[in-house]
């Protein structure tokens, strides 16, 4: 590298430290204090010295990264170097994960926190994987997924406290109706592509949010459903002790009583739904219909020269992803057994987006490395309270910086003439 | 010679101006009819008016059966490609860059996949007669291929291929949905003359060996007069001539409408 390149690089580092200075100096600078009647202003210079600092760092680090010819970075090595082993050896990296996921509860160090935070990642796997065939094989930007995960919530919320059908019954019927509703939000952005697809999205996840508010008699409006039966293990309820005529789980299979049974059971209850999804969203990609959605995302109107009926393709892939969002949301309630509009806000339709498309768009692996990433990160730093959504973002950005296509980008083929060379 | 399209006094208009004016013309089956005329004459208009991408102002267009016609006009969008089997390239290419040079052929068959999948049910559980249909799609891909020499790079994205390959490319892959009329809209541009070449060859043997039609804009003459049974020359929107290859080579009108007229 030569000396140039550095001072070049360092002054656009402290460039950055400029525009960082002008964010945080008002931001962080200025804290509003409340002391006894009035408001008062502690300055805190140091803590936006210290950031502004890490901003320049940061910055030229990375400049001196992007001018070498041969990365050198341990990110970068990491990154390629583990999308190198997911990739090649796919099959392997697939099934050493899945296993991994079957023993994890029983691990030695596996305890109510992990599993919570386990269950949360694998709900977010699931509606990642629901929103790749929308947005990474069909290329069409939903930015109102949290609806259809609120669609299935709340019918699954609906019809198990008014009728009290149990969770296998509701299950897809919820999954119906949120495919009911994807074609519902299908029908009006036909026509539509790109950034006006995604506003229109945006303000569908909003409308059923605030339906959801308003419709007081049906949703009980902004106080939420409570009392969602929890699901039971084929007809076995998790109690302490069952009602009359009733054997509970532990009775049944001769065990000391445990919370923990539950969620075990809720922690393989999302698995398997959310293997199911991906087991779907691999088989369908290889036929027709799968092949389809993606040459709609390369070019529209090249489909339509040749004979392939748009609407029913762009239809399919609402009906199909909001039907997977619609069962995620039916787990989501029976895990929770209480639901309000809060929980479906944009900010969950943007983290599902990011997952979709920071994993890569269209890699399954990739939904599943950056639920784990983004999520896991974001749970480690939960301490930190108001401070951990600043995780969140410093995930985003490492991959943006280093995997700017997604953590795996490469796209196999869907069926090969020649066979498989490796 | 029986005839497979005719049109008759097309005409399309946007606003205030007038595209194609009052143009009727046919092309007959196993023969490659060729529009020809100067930049902004309303080629690709005719053909997207074909096609279903525009609908016509006034006029008719049917595609002709053994005794029976259909008129083109009723089908718009994908449907000209499905029912009426009305083919087309692109002058900007439009393949599926991101997909392999397989799976853009399999894309062309998709309507009869469908069927055969049952709607995705039978793919899904993986029964024989979707895999036997699969294969077969699979192998009318590789005729094809065979044909333009690309089976060794079927597995490869189709963005990858080099230019003249990925126009090749494209005019197979509307040859396997089966269509009767195949629409190129120029499809020697950008391509050196050994490639010009082979494309001549490639539209030769479709017309000889296919049931298809062939319709053809084109600018480079070398392909143009080597290969085209018939031609007709627009201006304007207007068809200015139409003959033999020979006959619009010493035609005044038609060097007139492209040098100018003598002062």
């Amino acid at each position: 590298m030569e000396k140039k390149d550095i001072i070049q690089s360092f002054k656009d580092s402290l460039f950055t430290g400029f525009i960082a200075l002008a964010l945080f100096g008002p931001i962080v600078g200025l804290r509003t204090a409340s002391k006894g009647e009035g408001l008062f202003i502690t300055p805190q210079w140091g803590v936006v010295f210290v950031l502004v600092g890490l901003c320049i760092l940061g910055r030229f680090l990375i400049n001196l990264n992007s001018a070498r010819t041969t990365e050198f970075t341990i990110f970068s090595k990491l990154a390629s170097k583990f999308s190198a082993i997911t990739e090649d050896k796919a099959k392997h990296f697939a099934i050493t994960a899945i296993l991994f996921a079957v023993v994890f509860p029983f691990l030695p160090f596996t305890d109510r926190y992990f599993m919570d935070v386990a269950i949360m990642i694998l709900t977010y796997i699931m509606l990642g994987w629901g929103l790749n065939i929308v947005v990474g094989l069909a290329g069409l930007l939903d930015l109102g997924y949290v609806a259809f995960y609120a669609v299935g919530a709340y019918s699954y919320a609906l019809i198990a406290t008014t009728f009290g059908w149990s969770f296998w019954i509701c299950l897809p019927l919820a999954g119906l109706f949120a495919a009911f509703f994807g074609i519902l939000l299908g029908f009006p952005v036909l026509r539509l592509r790109g950034d006006y697809l995604a506003i229109v999205t945006l303000g569908f996840g909003e409308i059923i949010r605030i339906i959801l508010i308003n419709w007081y008699e049906v949703t009980n409006g902004p106080d939420g459903i409570t009392g969602i039966p929890r699901p039971s293990f084929f007809g076995l309820p998790f109690k302490r002790s069952p009602d009359e005529g009733e054997t509970s789980f532990h009775l049944f299979f001769n065990l000391e009583y445990s919370t923990m049974h539950r969620i075990i059971f809720l922690y393989y209850l999302i698995l398997v739904l959310a293997l199911i999804t991906n087991y779907f969203t691999l088989k369908i990609r290889k036929l027709p219909v799968g092949r389809a959605w993606e040459a709609l995302r390369e070019d529209e109107i090249a489909c339509k020269s040749l004979g392939v009926n748009p609407t029913n393709t762009k239809l399919t892939a609402f009906a199909i992803g909001a039907m997977f969002g619609g069962f995620a949301g039916s787990f989501f309630a029976t895990r929770q057994a209480f639901i309000s509009p809060e929980s479906f806000t944009f900010i969950e339709s943007a983290i599902i987006v990011a997952i979709v498309v920071l994993g890569g768009m269209g890699s399954q692996t990739g939904v599943v490395l950056a639920s784990i990433f983004l999520i896991g990160i974001t749970e480690m730093f939960r301490d930190l309270e108001q401070y951990r959504m600043i995780a969140f973002g410093g995930a985003m950005v490492l991959i943006m910086v280093f995997k700017p296509k997604g953590i795996l980008a490469n796209r196999k083929p869907t069926i090969l003439m020649h066979g498989d060379k490796k | 010679m029986s005839n497979l399209l005719s049109v008759e006094n097309l005409t399309m208009k946007f606003g205030g101006l007038t595209a194609i004016d009052d143009l009727s013309f046919d092309a007959k089956n196993n023969q490659i009819t060729s529009i020809i005329g100067p930049n902004g004459a309303g080629k690709t208009t005719v053909f997207n008016c074909l096609t279903g991408f525009y609908k016509p102002t006034n006029g008719q267009m049917f595609l002709h059966k053994e005794d029976s016609k259909i008129s083109l006009r009723k089908y718009t969008d994908f449907k000209i490609a499905y029912v009426a089997k009305v083919a087309r390239t692109f002058q900007n290419i439009r393949l599926f860059p991101a997909m392999s040079v397989l799976e853009n052929l399999l894309v062309a068959q998709h309507n009869e996949l469908m069927v055969a999948s049952g709607y995705s049910l039978y793919g899904l559980l993986n029964l024989k007669t979707y895999r036997d249909k699969e294969q077969l799609a699979v192998d009318k891909a590789k005729y094809w291929l065979d044909i333009i020499g690309l089976t060794h790079r079927a597995d490869d994205n189709a963005g990858d291929l080099p230019y003249g390959d990925q126009r090749k490319l494209e005019i197979v892959r509307a040859m396997c949905i089966e269509p009767r009329l195949l629409c190129l809209d120029e499809p020697a541009a950008g391509l050196n003359p050994k490639e010009s070449a082979e494309l001549n060859q490639l539209l030769k043997f479709i017309k000889t060996e296919k049931q298809t039609g062939i319709l053809l804009i084109e600018h480079d003459m070398s392909v143009v007069m080597g290969i085209s049974d018939h031609v007709v020359v627009l201006n304007y929107g207007k068809k200015i001539f139409q003959g033999t290859a020979d006959q619009t080579k010493n035609s005044k009108e038609v060097i007139e409408a492209y040098l100018g007229v003598d002062e």
